[in-house]
């Protein structure tokens, strides 16, 4: 698989240490994206949750269990599982920040992307989305409401960036070279212990441009080379353990030993 | 002539051609594919000028400042006001969902009666309030005759209705919350003010009982402390340890968690107490020989283990660790945000005073009440220290009349009291209920006449000194949008009803009252509405002592033997005044609802002990009542103690909250505290069948 490189790479880090698993970021992600209120919300097969908190344990009895939750957007892979299998080329990786798109009047519902998505960060709409009784008023400008039969997925919030370089081309500045934090998903936004930073990864003036190379920094599942564009951080080994399930010495192992920053 | 097969081919292959160039089968393939994704209603985005807006939300527990942004005058989403110091920048998960709560389906439209035949029938406000004057006029100057209690404790429109009270001889009462604890706490001590807690100059946090990241005190301007003290990829700064029986949120994001059983956050205290005096440690405090005999008699480490279940060792390995801190501060609470009475907090100062770190940086605090712009209002502290649930008690067991007028303002009892069988029924007792809620919630579905309050978005409103802060502070908002439908601020109703009573509480409206609180505060109004908060620096002077009388009567060893009930509150499942919202029912766990059904948290050697798997249906019951809920196993919850979230089991609200899980309030036993008399909830055990 060929990695599509760009100049800029948006980047999300999120410190897994420092999330209470508030629920704050999955709350301002669907305000922000339009995602209607369901009045059912434990059968997770039918949720819509771009942003979605796992809560992980380290599989000890009482009293040693220790708890950390982690946040899941879209990785935003370098070599996005979804994008060659849409028959239609609804989602693509073809602009500069190497966000994934995805185009819902283009989806014709099939989910072979999510079939091959292996963070199961792509939703499908089984249901009409409603917003009942006047809810409609509070729809953001933001982003466009999708019916049901399309997949949808976290995007960082890419009306954001198009708001952020069209400030940079008001003020002159080179729209591709934004300052750090002009450019900042909802998620990071309402997060009250600022677990998440955001950036671009290949700016030195960024703050995640250092932090990705932590010596506990970490992506989910490294070892299948989907080069993700979200890292986490943890002081936690047991944590840091959990972002792969290779077997100790094989092949998968190594290699994800090789890609490791 | 028959058809051969010439003729045959002939109209086989006339008919492909011939439906190859008719439109229908294409047009049916294309309408069918838009009939199979056919939605019966789009909903349009509205555009306009996009425009952002500082306010103080008071849809979570606590005031949360936010920057609200809305477009074409339609508030849609909320950040963070970093620049504000009562949160610092983030926001909860309840204000989060502002917008939404503001356009929710459970509005009330404005105001109602409820008529002969039980059903509600709106009136105008003219008659709403004639009906409200009447009813209170005939009560006016009669003691026990009206009742007015608010679940608002931040804001000044609490004098307002605190006021009133005063001025019709009755009594105004705060919603249970750990401010009542600790304002009897401090005045056992024979301090005056409010306690609070430097956090961010702090080195070593201990958190006992108190889950600060999503129940007690200023839930986000916790977190963003707790930020602050590590900033992500750097040396972690602050030390956070929690002591509490379940692996909430705040255990979670600690350095380490202290199993410690249920209700037992006093013993735990004067546990560490033993160890520091032994060390030691020592105080000026007049009774300092007093409590030091009653600690090393009393809380001696073989009695503190049986009663927590922590170790001596470990209890004397935490002491050593607070002591060599140069910057500890102790914090008591419940786990669940109320009930735990006066002497977990007087313990866990008492911890404080051996430490030397009473208004010192970095320490316990204890704050100035800012001056009250009602003067008839009772004072913070007052207020707080006074009784509902046993005021509420007392009637439901016929020792006290119940009221002839009853009036609730951003409060909703009926459902988030303790033990809610017996005490909602005692609400219900009222001879004429008043809600002054925004939304149709359970207290107003009882009420006999419903004046809706705006939404906080759609009225001004203020927060004073939230309780846990480090310093007294002020924040207010101005509206950010235009009323959605027909409400009425209920201080302007209050102040109408006075004025038609006869009773002046000095003010016209509710932005004159607002912007005189401020002024009194020394606080500049403009720049409160605009986002910023007034921050004093100063504390109240003077000593406090340890309470070693009060401890000594209210500390006892439980019995032991039994399961022990473990409630607690998540901001996700909203709060007791505030239900579930819509955006946030898809972010519940499934380990704490699966479809209708509450899920309760034990660990394996306690669901083996009672004969449980994952997924079990069980009945549990408690002093107050019972609940069927479904066994999930999880082992961050300490031995012999079942874990449960508070805020299901509405009954009013909307689809979105109403008739999912259990009301676990139903199951908590309300007791008395010796020694201060006012009414605790931490320590409820409960059965299964």
């Amino acid at each position: 698989m060929q990695q599509m490189e760009f100049d800029t790479k948006w980047t999300m880090v999120v410190d897994v240490d420092k999330c209470t698993g508030c629920g704050a970021c999955m709350v301002s992600c669907q305000a922000e994206n339009n995602i209607a209120p369901m009045k059912e919300g434990s059968n997770k097969l039918k949720t819509l949750t771009w942003m979605l908190v796992y809560e992980l344990n380290n599989g000890k009895e009482f009293p040693n269990r220790e708890v950390a939750y982690l946040p899941r957007p879209c990785m935003q892979c370098g070599h996005p599982a979804c994008v060659p299998v849409c028959p239609v080329v609804a989602t693509t990786k073809d602009e500069e920040g190497g966000i994934v798109s995805q185009i819902y009047p283009r989806c014709i519902g099939c989910r072979y992307c999510m079939a091959a998505c292996p963070y199961h960060a792509r939703y499908f709409g089984w249901l009409d989305p409603v917003w009942p009784g006047g809810m409609d008023k509070a729809l953001s400008p933001s982003t466009s409401t999708r019916p049901r039969g399309v997949v949808e997925k976290c995007n960082f919030c890419h009306s954001r960036l198009l708001d952020a370089r069209q400030r940079a081309r008001a003020e002159g500045m080179d729209p591709n070279k934004l300052p750090d934090g002009w450019y900042q998903p909802a998620c990071l936004e309402s997060c009250p212990t600022g677990a998440i930073s955001f950036g671009d990864a290949k700016n030195p003036e960024h703050k995640v441009h250092e932090l990705i190379k932590n010596p506990n920094a970490f992506r989910i599942l490294e070892s299948i080379g989907m080069e993700p564009q979200v890292y986490y951080i943890s002081r936690r080994d047991w944590v840091r353990e959990q972002s792969d399930n290779v077997a100790p010495g094989s092949h998968a192992e190594n290699h994800a030993a090789e890609g490791k920053h | 002539m028959g058809i051969d097969r010439r003729t045959f081919i002939q109209l086989v292959t006339g008919g492909v051609v011939g439906s190859l160039f008719t439109p229908v089968i294409w047009k049916s393939l294309d309408d069918a594919s838009i009939w199979s994704q056919n939605w019966p209603w789009i909903p349009r985005l509205k555009y306009g000028t996009i425009t952002e807006q500082a306010s103080v939300a008071k849809f979570g527990a606590a005031p949360c400042a936010e920057i609200v942004k809305s477009v074409g005058g339609s508030p849609y989403l909320t950040r963070g006001n970093a620049e504000n110091e009562m949160s610092k920048g983030g926001v909860d998960p309840v204000s989060a969902s502002g917008p939404q709560l503001m356009y929710s389906l459970s509005r009330v439209n404005g105001p109602m009666k409820k008529t002969a035949e039980g059903k509600y029938e709106s009136i105008s406000w003219e008659e709403a309030e004639k009906v409200l004057s009447e009813k209170l006029a005939a009560v006016k100057g009669k003691k026990g005759k009206l009742a007015v209690v608010s679940g608002d404790t931040t804001g000044t429109a609490t004098e307002v209705l605190s006021g009133f009270a005063a001025g019709m001889g009755a009594e105004c009462y705060l919603m249970p919350s750990e401010e009542q604890g600790a304002a009897v706490a401090l005045s056992s001590m024979g301090g005056k003010g409010q306690i609070g807690y430097d956090l961010e100059n702090s080195d070593f946090v201990l958190f006992v009982g108190a889950d600060a990241m999503d129940s007690w005190g200023s839930v986000v301007r916790n977190q963003c402390v707790y930020s602050e003290s590590r900033p992500t990829g750097e040396e972690i700064k602050t030390t956070y340890i929690y002591a509490g029986p379940f692996q909430n949120s705040t255990a979670a994001a600690a350095d380490r968690w202290v199993p410690v059983a249920p209700g037992t956050g006093a013993i735990f205290c004067l546990g560490l107490a033993y160890h520091m005096l032994k060390a030691g440690a020592s105080s000026s405090a007049s009774d300092f020989a007093d409590f030091k005999t009653l600690v090393m008699s009393r809380f001696s480490p073989d009695k503190v283990e049986k009663a927590t279940g922590v170790a001596g060792t470990e209890m004397a390995a935490i002491a050593k660790r607070i002591m060599k801190s140069s910057a500890p501060v102790v914090v008591a609470g419940s786990e669940f945000a109320q009930g735990a009475g006066a002497a977990d907090v007087i313990a866990a100062s008492a911890v404080n005073m051996l430490l030397g770190r009473i208004n010192k940086e970095g320490g316990m605090k204890i704050l100035p009440e800012l001056p009250k712009a009602v003067e008839a209002a009772a004072g913070r502290s007052e207020l707080a220290a006074k009784d509902f649930v046993g005021y509420l008690a007392g009637i439901a067991s016929g020792k006290v009349a119940a009221p002839a007028v009853m009036m609730s303002y951003e409060a909703n009892p009926i459902y988030a009291l303790p033990q809610n069988t017996a005490l909602a029924q005692a609400v219900e007792k009222s001879g004429f209920l008043v809600s002054f809620s925004t939304y149709m919630d359970e207290t107003a579905s009882e009420a006999d006449l419903i004046m809706p309050n705006p939404t906080c978005y759609e009225r001004f409103e203020d927060a004073q000194t939230p309780y846990g802060v480090g310093a007294a502070m002020l924040a207010a908002s101005a509206p950010v949008a235009e009323p959605l439908y027909n409400s009425k601020p209920t201080v302007d109703v209050v102040l109408g009803v006075a004025s038609v009573l006869g009773i002046d509480l000095g003010y016209e409206s509710a932005d004159e009252v607002y912007q005189a609180k401020a002024e009194k505060a020394g606080a500049d109004w403009d720049s409160l509405i605009e986002g910023a908060a007034y921050v004093s620096d100063s504390t109240e002077s003077g000593s406090i002592k340890f309470a070693a009388s009060v401890l000594s009567k209210a500390v006892t060893m439980p019995k032991g033997g039994e399961i022990a009930l473990a409630p607690y509150s998540k901001l996700i499942i909203g709060t007791p005044t505030v239900a579930i919202p819509p955006l946030n029912v898809v972010a519940i766990s499934k380990f704490e609802l699966m479809g209708k059904d509450l899920m309760v948290q034990v660990n394996s050697k306690t669901a083996k002990k009672l004969g449980v798997s994952e997924g079990s249906k069980v009945k549990l019951a408690g002093a107050g009542g019972e609940c069927a809920v479904r066994i999930h196993i999880n082992e961050g919850v300490m031995n012999d103690v079942i874990a449960a979230p508070l805020g299901f089991g509405h009954t009013a609200w909307d689809a979105y909250s109403s008739g999912k899980g259990e009301n676990i309030s139903k199951l908590l036993t309300v007791g008395t505290e010796s020694g201060t008399g006012i009414s605790v909830w931490t320590s409820s055990f409960v059965s299964i069948a």
